[in-house]
């Protein structure tokens, strides 16, 4: 992620967020909010994993590193996850990140969400980003030097 | 609740960080030589640190071949294959080496050039994803002011932000992210500590990581200056002058590595190590040594050395010995202490170390450790929360070796500890 001319006043701020979708409901999701022509704000990028329980904690504290404003991962309701647990690890892991490194660290917990968004809700995903977004929006910037 | 990091335009305090670490990077030189060769040329090429190298016995890797690789002038090459990686910087080879080449030093300045010359990441080798280390480099970051839980401490102590005595907890908070039961190390410690000193001991919510992983194992000595300034600025303001701790990693890099950066650190601040605080106050007859349990039964024990407590640390200290010296006195107490096979500045390594090398290769190391400790003893104490980890974590896939109890020195002193009252002191003079 970049780290170029960083805004720091929120009016104009546009926040950097990274988003993890699993492959087979929230990609489907994203895809569908955009066949559908929902708007949201442009502020994320997606990166597709394969299951949300791809995602490593350490996924998510490397991007806060980088540069990153806001992370949000977003998988399969729970019981309808492809490998048919995956995302009840990833639940559990972020209960922990949460618990022991993130507020452990002094960041705002809200800057961390884990979301479920299956492949028929494109609206839903809309509206997620478009909340999250103005939620980062109103923390500010998470410093980069 | 206002958070330093959600402020609009940056914090006053934060303003002062920036500052502070504009001026980081002259401190680079102090340790950073870009000139490997500079530091290797005493070398006469007896091969002995390849002899004693403890991950040559797992798998190929030779110090000296390195080393003369570099005089003759193909660092580049040498930086470029990335071999470097591997070492463990277990100074076993500074040890034998009968000029005193520093080869684990070396390792740690080729990694700083690895990554900022050659462009290498070793992302893949740092061990659970790199967790930690990130953790350690958000910690170096000015608006990152952490906010450490510290539900761990015990009832009866009382601590405060400001005094005298800081007890220097680590990065024992983070680790509950995965690993169980190190709160117990914190707890442990802080009521050896609290049961001695009058005055509340300092333990800071705020506290940074000490920077020993990414200073050795990562290469990123500039992070780990701005670490050591964020830790000293904090130390200041609270008007620290002795700091314990019971981590061996940052006994050294507090007792060492700091110094070597910030010339009048040592003047500041006493660092001190568990064992050597316990040690001190024994001697001054302020502590006895008791059992509670009322057991004829005789258990075995043995000690494993950390490396950054033995072969880490200049000639004239003595930790080795005096924790030795401690369990002697165990005798009493229906303990017998024996050593393993490898033992003091020849001890074993636990196989990782900043969180670097955690592969099939160096679990050999860690089985044949604990392989030692199973002769000597029941119970295996240690001094190092690391080391803790590392060789509780073999235990899980050696049904052989799981019966061995892995303990910390402050988890193993702290039910044994008696706290002689000065008016007994008297008494016994009169
Ligand atoms: S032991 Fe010392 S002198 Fe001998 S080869 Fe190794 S570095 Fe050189
Ligand atoms: S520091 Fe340890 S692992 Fe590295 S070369 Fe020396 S003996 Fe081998
Ligand atoms: S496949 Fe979607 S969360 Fe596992």
């Amino acid at each position: 992620m970049s780290k170029t001319k960083r805004k720091v006043k929120k009016k104009d701020f546009n926040p950097e967020i990274l988003v993890f979708c699993c492959n087979w409901c929230s990609y489907a999701g994203a895809d569908l909010a955009g066949v559908s022509r929902f708007q949201y704000p442009p502020n994320m990028r997606i990166v597709r994993v394969m299951c949300s329980g791809r995602v490593d904690p350490s996924f998510v504290l490397k991007a806060l590193k980088e540069g990153a404003d806001g992370v949000l991962i977003t998988g399969c309701h729970i019981g309808d996850c492809h490998y048919i647990s995956g995302n009840e690890y990833t639940r559990d892991r972020f209960q922990k990140l949460h618990q022991f490194i993130i507020k452990q660290l002094g960041i705002n917990g809200k800057r961390v969400r884990l979301e479920w968004v299956s492949a028929s809700e494109g609206k839903r995903f809309a509206e997620l980003i478009t909340e999250f977004t103005n939620q980062i929006k109103e923390l500010g910037p998470f410093k980069v030097l | 609740m206002k958070n330093i990091t959600e402020s609009k335009s940056g914090s006053k305090k934060e303003l002062e960080r920036k500052k502070l670490f504009s001026d980081a990077f002259k401190y680079l030189d102090k340790v950073y030589e870009p000139n490997l060769r500079n530091i290797l040329k005493r070398c006469y090429q007896c091969g002995r640190c390849s002899g004693v190298c403890q991950v040559s016995k797992v798998q190929k890797f030779t110090p000296s071949k390195i080393i003369q690789l570099i005089l003759e002038g193909f660092e580049d090459r040498v930086i470029e294959s990335g071999v470097l990686w591997d070492c463990l910087t277990c100074n076993q080879c500074l040890k034998d080496c009968p000029e005193q080449i520093n080869f684990a030093d070396l390792v740690r300045m080729a990694r700083y050039k690895m990554r900022h010359e050659a462009d290498q990441n070793p992302s893949e080798m740092v061990a659970h994803k790199g967790i930690y280390t990130t953790i350690s480099e958000l910690m170096s970051r000015p608006y990152i002011e952490p906010d450490r839980n510290l539900d761990w401490i015990p009832k009866e102590c009382k601590i405060t932000d400001k005094g005298d005595t800081l007890y220097y907890v680590g990065c024992i908070p983070y680790f509950n992210f995965e690993f169980e039961n190190l709160d117990n190390i914190a707890s442990s410690t802080l009521k050896i500590m609290c049961q001695l000193e009058e005055e509340p001991i300092v333990v800071f919510k705020e506290e940074s990581c000490c920077g020993h992983d990414l200073y050795w194992g990562q290469g990123k000595i500039k992070t780990f200056i701005k670490l050591a300034m964020k830790n000293i600025e904090m130390f200041e303001k609270a008007g620290i002058s002795t700091i314990v701790t019971a981590c061996a990693e940052c006994y050294r890099t507090f007792k060492i590595d700091y110094p070597n950066i910030f010339d009048d650190f040592n003047e500041k601040f006493k660092v001190k190590h568990l064992i050597e605080y316990v040690y001190e106050k024994w001697k001054q007859n302020k502590i006895a040594f008791k059992n509670p349990n009322e057991d004829d039964k005789v258990i075995p024990f043995t000690y494993h050395d950390p490396c950054r407590l033995s072969r880490f640390l200049p000639n004239d200290n003595n930790i080795t010995e005096k924790v030795r010296e401690i369990f002697k006195e165990f005798k009493k107490l229906g303990y017998e202490f024996n050593e393993m096979l490898h033992n003091k500045e020849n001890s074993l390594c636990c196989g990782v170390s900043s969180w670097m090398n955690c592969n099939e290769k160096t679990k050999a190391l860690r089985y044949k450790r604990m392989l030692e400790a199973k002769e000597a003893g029941e119970i295996m104490v240690t001094s190092c929360p690391k080391c803790n980890i590392h060789l509780s974590c073999i235990q899980n896939d050696f049904e052989n070796i799981a019966s061995i109890k892995i303990m910390d020195f402050s988890e193993f002193l702290v039910d044994h500890i008696e706290v002689i009252k000065d008016e007994d002191n008297l008494e016994g003079k009169v």
